[in-house]
Parts: C-alpha cells; structure tokens; sequence
C-alpha cells in the first residue's frame, strides 16, 4: 500500500468537482431558473474552497472565495443568470482550475480582472432589485430586536476528534452567523475511569438569534454531516440575549427559559418564515432542502471506491496470465483421461471467464463523462464563431474500457470543432437554405455487439466532395479525371495536410487533426466511418472495441507460425480457387464479382517449407476497404489476451501486439490497418504498371 | 536500472554472470540478470532487426529474444543440452525493457576484481568497441564485458 500524496487526491476530487461545476454553470444558461443548478454550482464552489484551504491551496481558497460571495447572490435570487454572467463564472472556473493545477502559469491580475468582471455584473443587477437587499447580512441587523433564529441540537459521533475536525471550531463559526447562546449538554460524559480520552462525549444545545437561511447552517457543518446528528428547529421571539458572561453557559436555567419561547416559535412559525424575503422563495426553499437530503442518502448508498489506475491495469495482467495458464491446464485436461481433472478444469475455466468480466467490467467507465467536457467546447465555439449550436448527447450511460475513453477524448474535440467550424454555415446561409438559425450537433454513444459506436452529427452544409477532389488533384494524390468513389474521395481528408479550407481560421484549416482522428481511432483497433448529405449535414461514426485487453481472434497457421487475427476485423473466410492461384502476378480475387485484393502471409512472413495444398483466404475490412490473407489453415476462434510488444520490436508495423496461446507459446497479432494499406499500396502498383 | 555501477563492490570486484557464446567468454553484470531459463519454444518476428529475431514468453509475458552472437558476427549454434536463456532487465530510453538473451552455456556467478580490468584495445579487434564496456582477465582467460544497453539499441 503507498501512502497517496494529500494533495494529489485534492486535485483529483478538485477535477470532479470542475466538471460538476461546469456542468451545472453550462446547463444554467439554458434553464436559468433552475434551482437544483444554482445549488449544485454552490455546492462544488463551497467544497472546492473548504478542502482547497484545508489543503494549503490558501489563493485558490480566498479566489473562490470572492467567487462565492459573488455568485451567493444568484444563490439568493437576486439576480438572474445571464449568458454574460455564466461566461464569466466559466473563466472564473478555469482560473480556479489553474491555480490548481499549475499555479506558477496563473497570473494574479488576471484573477482580479476576472473578480472584477464577476463583481461588475454582480454589482449592476444589484442597482436593479435593490428591495432585496435586506436579506443580506443578518449580522448587521440591530441587537436586542425581535429576530427570527433557529435552535440547534448537536450530537458528534463520538470519534469526530479522532477524524480531526473539532467541534468547537465549528462552533465558532456558527457564531459568526450571529450571536449564539451555547449550553454543553453533559450527560453524555462518562466517569473518569470510563473515558476515553480521544472520544468526545459533549453535546451542544445552540440558540442562534439570526436570521441566516438553513443552508447557511448546514454550510457550517458541511464537512461533518456523516458524523453529526443536527436537529434544527427555527425559534421565535427570542430576546437577544446580551453576550454571555462565562458562568451563564454551566448555568441550567437558560434551557428551561428557552422551552416556552420554543413552544410559541413552533405555533407561528408559518407567518414567521416569509418574514425578510420575496414571496415564493420559502417554498422554493423548503422544497429544495429535502431533496438535497435524499441526494446524499442515494450517493451513499451506491458505495463506491476510489482505486487507482495502475492497479486495475494490474490486476487485469493478473487475469490475463489466469486465462492463459487455465487455458493450458484445459489442454492438459483434455489430452488426459483423469475425469476428476476435467471437472476442475472445467470449473476453473468457468470462474476464470467470469472473473475476466468482472475485471473488463471494473475498467468500464461511462462515456457520459467524456461527453460533458465538449459541452464547454461547443458553448465557447459557437460563442467564437458566432453560430449559435444546440449541442445533444445521448447514450452517455453506454459503456467504455477506461483507457479508450482517455484516449477518444482528443479525437472527438476534433471531430467537434470541424463540425462547428466546417460542418455548420453561417446563419445568413443556413436562413438562404431555409434552415432553423440555430445549428445542431449530436453526439451518441450506442452499443453495437462487440462493438460501440460513437457518432459526431451536425445538420450544416454537408461535405462538399467536388471540392476535395480539387484539392486531391491539386496535391497531385490522384490523378486529373480518375474514376473514384465519392467514398474514396471523402477518404482524401484523413490524409496528412489535406485541408480545403480557404483560409486558415484559430480553430481549423491547417490540415492537420483528421489524420490524427484516424491514426487514433486505428491504434485503438477502431475505424472510422463518413457519411454526408450535401445541404442536410455530416456524420462521422467512430467504432471502436469494448476493450483494449482482450479480443476476440481468429487464429491461423502460416507455415509453422501461428497467427491471431482480430475477429471484428473478419468480413468471410473463402478458399483460394485453383484460378485465383492461377493469376499469380496480379494478386486479386474475384469474391462474388467483387475484385478484392491479396496478400500471401507466407511471403510476408517468409515461411519455409512448402504451403497447403488448400490455401484460405481470411477477408479483412477496415472501413470499406476489404482485402484478402492468404494462410495455410484456419485454426479457430482465440480469446487474446493483448501483450504489447517491446520496443525492440517497434519497427516492425504489420504486428499490433503478441498473446500468449493454450501450449505457452506466445503468437503475433496482425495488425489489420497496416496490412490493408499494404495490400492497397501493392494493389494501386500494379494498377500503375498495368496502365503504362 | 542502470546497471553499470550497481553491483560494484566498494572493494572494486563486481558480481557478474559467466555465460558462453561460441568460443567467446561473456561477463553479464549480475544486477541486470532477472532469472535464467531452460530454452522455451520462440516465435519468429517477421521483419524484426536480426540481432532480435523472435519473441518468447517467460511467465505470462511476451519479451523479445535477442541473439548477441548476431551482434558479434559469430555462427549461431544448435540448441544444444548446454543453452540457456539469460533474462536481463535493461533501461532503453527510460523504460525498463526485459530481453531473453540465448547463451550457448551459462558457467556461474563469480567476481571480477577491478584489478582485472583491461582497456579495450583499439586494434586487432573484429567487435565494435562500443559494443564492449570494457575486457576483463578471469582465470587466465580474457572475457568480455558487453554493453548491453549499446547492443540492444
């Protein structure tokens, strides 16, 4: 076990809270009228200032503190949560963010310019609904006046000392939220020879005369509500009591005193609670808060853990060496005739399997947590572009290995800002063709058998193929009047440096990012998939493994190597006819009229001995692209548990990885991509050749 | 890892592995040695360098087999009752790499004492003297200490 860097899971708690945060800021400016939004933005605020000051992150703690009081008027209604606002409260966050995670690139002036915008935007409203103003500050409100307040009942766990926190701090800062009449309640406390030194046995009767809202209280005792048990009940017409001299805390009376006011407090506490504030919001209020409660019941009873990474990429080895070693015990089993061995070896067969899904389950992570990163993304874009986007998720429940996930995020913001930037016109055009003003973006996450499909779909103008085409010929990839498809042409722009945008914008237009997209999605054994309508929009679907640690594969025998070949990547397996062995030089077949391209893996692999008498030919397909293997024989289908070769072998490209098979030998995985360009490089040669 | 200095005694001697290639001595520096197997079967790596031809798996891992006699232009030998595998662990580019080396026999742990050590002689040599971090004399006889992180880069 190590010992994790305090601050280190500060900053990862800080990351969540980000998100949700944004979340909340970014959904703020489409329902600003929605409580739940406000209070969760608080919520993550006020969590993000607590355990950043507990941290020593002291800049970020006073920052988000100013960022608080700022937004605390939002809190209170006082004013509403406009675009502006949010755009601020956004770069506000980023700030935070960055003083976080690299505080020597922060700049404090930035800071202020950014509290001073909060500040400004705060400030104006406030010029606009001054009635309000009261609610504010209820420490300030005279002494010794008839004031609403609340009593508190406080019973600690009796481990809280233990945990850190003390309760008279908390104490203290209840004070603050106005005068405080503070009687320890002492039954609890045992005899001395009984005591437990490092327990607290002390409960607390607190009569707060202030007029603070429930949530400011519960913000007191935020970092302890699971070790606390608070009984709130509000109190009336209490006279304020002068500050109390020491001795009055031991005395018993005040108690007795208290429970006649308590008594009328209840009977008018309906009339009471509107007191200070606007009509509606008790209501808002009182509903609210039970909700809150029931959130956290529910967070709680999902329990979850927080494991590190490495350890699951560890404990997903340890499995995959479980699968080969059962897979040999199975061979030996079977080539015995010890019944009692099978019957283990079945048994172990079955709990190996299931513990494989259990772990590949343990690494998957929804998608859902990728999608709300571009919602930023889409809101800063259509900001910049001036093109206002609905941007829609769906299927963000739909689940992915984690480090798939990680790795789509790069791709999709590409994908993303293309769509914006390319896919949807500007609104005079989108008006000239009769569309809505606003553009659309969609973006869905679906299972599809062994297989998710992520697809980018924007409804703007479609690509335009004559356009590529041109710039295709331009750059000499194809010749002037070649006969290809429009899928062949779309192809041209996962081409290193192919762009046909006419100038070069901050976001796009360089040409590079969609070979980027490409190479990406193929490392991760994905492919990529465009469809377009011209004047109806673009789609780009990403289908990518469940996992990167085990595949389905096929395995084959070239010579006296064996080989896997992943299974998603197979479209048939066909033999080769006695006339396509006759069309040696030509290297192509004939699948159902289809001419479709060969390649002997007994040449690539440069086997010795004499092949099969029956060659077969394994049909692969990245995309649309089909290609045919030539191997000697098919062996059967092999769960693949991936190894990664070293890096000594990282030249050689046609091999993705290496598994290990039932006898203990390893066996290499071919890579499909790179075959497929191989075939297809051999095959436009000979197109070549056979034109001149 | 580094390796170099690890198993260097204060007193000078360094705790090495004694194994044989062909005609030749080599000393492995002790530290770098994971384990020592009987030969397993190996599986070839089309279009891989030839001094690493193939690829092997030592529990649950699939690590490169490395061929020095490759690197030392000597001919390669049948397995014989005698071959072993030798692991070593190695930092190539700041990752810890393991590599199967095949030695035509693997004689024992010992010591060479600094003493011991000779310069590299810049002539008479058919070996890239970047591949020899230095010659040592072991028991009357002369045997070579390689560089493996050169070797295998």
């Amino acid at each position: 076990m190590s010992a994790m860097d305090p601050t280190e899971v500060f900053r990862q708690e800080a990351s969540e809270l980000f998100e949700v945060l944004e979340g909340a800021l970014l959904d703020l400016g489409q329902r600003p009228d929605d409580r739940e939004l406000v209070d969760s933005a608080f919520r993550a605020l006020h969590t993000i200032k607590g355990s950043g000051a507990m941290f020593g992150f002291d800049k970020v703690a006073s920052f988000t503190h100013e960022f608080e009081t700022a937004f605390d008027r939002v809190r209170k209604g006082e004013i509403k949560p406009t675009q502006e606002l949010i755009s601020v409260a956004l770069a506000a966050k980023d700030y935070i963010r960055a003083l976080i995670e690299d505080p020597q690139s922060t700049d404090d002036i930035i800071g202020e310019a950014i509290l001073d915008d909060l500040k400004r935007f705060v400030s104006a409203d406030r010029s606009d609904a001054p009635v309000v103003e009261i609610a504010e500050a209820p420490s300030l409100a005279p002494a010794g006046s008839k004031q609403a307040g609340w009593h508190l009942y406080l019973e600690f766990e009796s481990h809280i000392l233990r945990n850190g926190s003390n309760p008279l701090d908390l104490l203290e800062d209840l004070c603050k939220l106005g005068p405080c009449f503070v009687v320890p309640v002492t039954d609890g406390v045992p005899f001395l020879d009984e005591m437990e030194p490092e327990d607290c046995y002390l409960k607390w009767d607190v009569k707060l005369h202030a007029a603070c809202d429930k949530d400011a209280i519960d913000d007191v005792f935020m970092f302890v509500q699971d070790e606390l048990k608070l009984t709130l009940s509000p109190l009336e017409h209490v006279e304020a009591p002068a500050p109390a001299p020491l001795f009055q805390l031991l005395d018993e009376e005040p108690i007795a005193e208290a429970a006649a006011p308590m008594a009328e407090a209840v009977a008018e506490q309906p009339a009471a609670r509107a007191e200070p504030q606007s009509e509606p919001k008790p209501e808002i209020k009182r509903e609210a808060a039970p909700a809150r409660r029931e959130d956290a019941k529910q967070e709680r009873g999902i329990a979850t853990v927080r494991v590190q990474a490495e350890r699951l990429d560890e404990l997903m080895d340890r499995v995959g060496e479980l699968v080969i070693a059962q897979a040999r015990l199975t061979q030996l089993a079977a080539s015995g005739s010890d019944l009692s061995i099978k019957m283990i070896a079945e048994e172990i067969e079955r709990l190996a399997s299931s513990l494989r899904d259990t772990t590949m389950g343990a690494r998957m992570v929804p998608i859902g947590s990728l999608f709300g990163r571009f919602r930023r993304l889409v809101h800063d874009l259509s900001r910049d572009l001036s093109k206002p986007v609905e941007f829609v998720t769906s299927g963000e429940d739909t689940e992915l290995d984690k480090t798939m996930i990680e790795c789509l995020a790069d791709p999709l913001v590409h994908l993303i800002r293309n769509a914006i930037d390319h896919g949807i016109e500007d609104n005079a055009t989108r008006a000239a063709n009769g569309k809505t003003e606003q553009g659309r973006i969609e973006l869905a996450a679906v299972h599809s058998g062994a297989q998710v499909l992520v697809t980018v779909k924007d409804n703007g103008g479609g690509l335009n193929t004559a356009r590529i085409r041109a710039k295709a010929e331009e750059q000499g990839l194809i010749a002037a009047g070649a006969v290809l498809t429009d899928h062949e042409i779309h192809q041209f722009l996962f081409h290193p440096g192919f762009s046909t945008a006419q100038t070069i914008s901050a976001l796009s237009g360089r040409g590079v990012g969609m070979d980027v997209v490409k190479r990406t999605i193929e490392n991760m054994r994905g492919s990529i998939d465009l469809s377009t309508k011209p004047g109806q929009g673009t789609t780009v679907t990403l289908r990518l493994p469940l996992t990167l640690a085990i595949i389905e594969g096929l395995l084959i025998r070239v010579g006296e190597g064996r080989y896997i070949i992943p299974l998603s990547a197979v479209e048939e397996c066909v033999e080769l006819t006695a006339e396509d062995e006759r069309s040696r030089g030509r290297n192509f077949l004939n699948v159902r009229g289809n001419l479709v391209p060969f390649l002997r893996l007994r040449e690539i692999m440069s086997s010795s001995g004499s092949p099969d008498k029956h060659q077969k030919t394994i049909i692969i397909s990245t995309g649309e692209t089909r290609v045919g293997l030539v191997a000697d024989q098919i062996i059967g289908n092999h769960q693949t548990v991936i190894k990664s070769l070293s890096k000594l072998h990282s030249d050689v490209t046609i091999f993705s990885g290496a598994t290990i098979l039932g006898d203990g030998t390893a066996a290499l995985i071919l890579d499909v991509a790179q075959l497929v360009s191989l075939a297809q490089s051999k095959f436009e040669k000979q197109h070549i050749n056979e034109a001149a | 890892m580094n390796g170099s200095l690890a198993s260097e005694h204060q007193s000078g001697a360094m705790q090495v592995v004694m194994i044989g290639l062909g005609e030749e001595k080599f000393a492995l520096d002790a530290g770098l040695v994971r384990e020592i197997i009987d030969p397993v079967p190996v599986t070839k790596v089309a279009g891989a360098r030839a001094f690493v031809p193939s690829v092997i798996n030592v529990r649950g891992n699939v690590i490169p087999l490395a061929d020095l006699r490759i690197r030392f232009g000597m001919p390669q030998l049948d397995d014989s009752a005698d071959t072993r595998i030798v692991v070593i662990e190695l930092d190539l580019d700041g990752e810890p790499v393991l590599v199967g080396l095949t030695a035509d026999k693997v004689y024992e742990v010992t010591e060479i004492a600094q003493t011991d050590v000779q310069q590299t002689p810049r002539v008479g040599m058919h070996w890239k003297p970047e591949f020899i971090r230095f010659i040592a004399k072991w028991r009357e006889e002369f045997v070579i200490v390689p560089n493996m992180e050169r070797i295998l880069n």
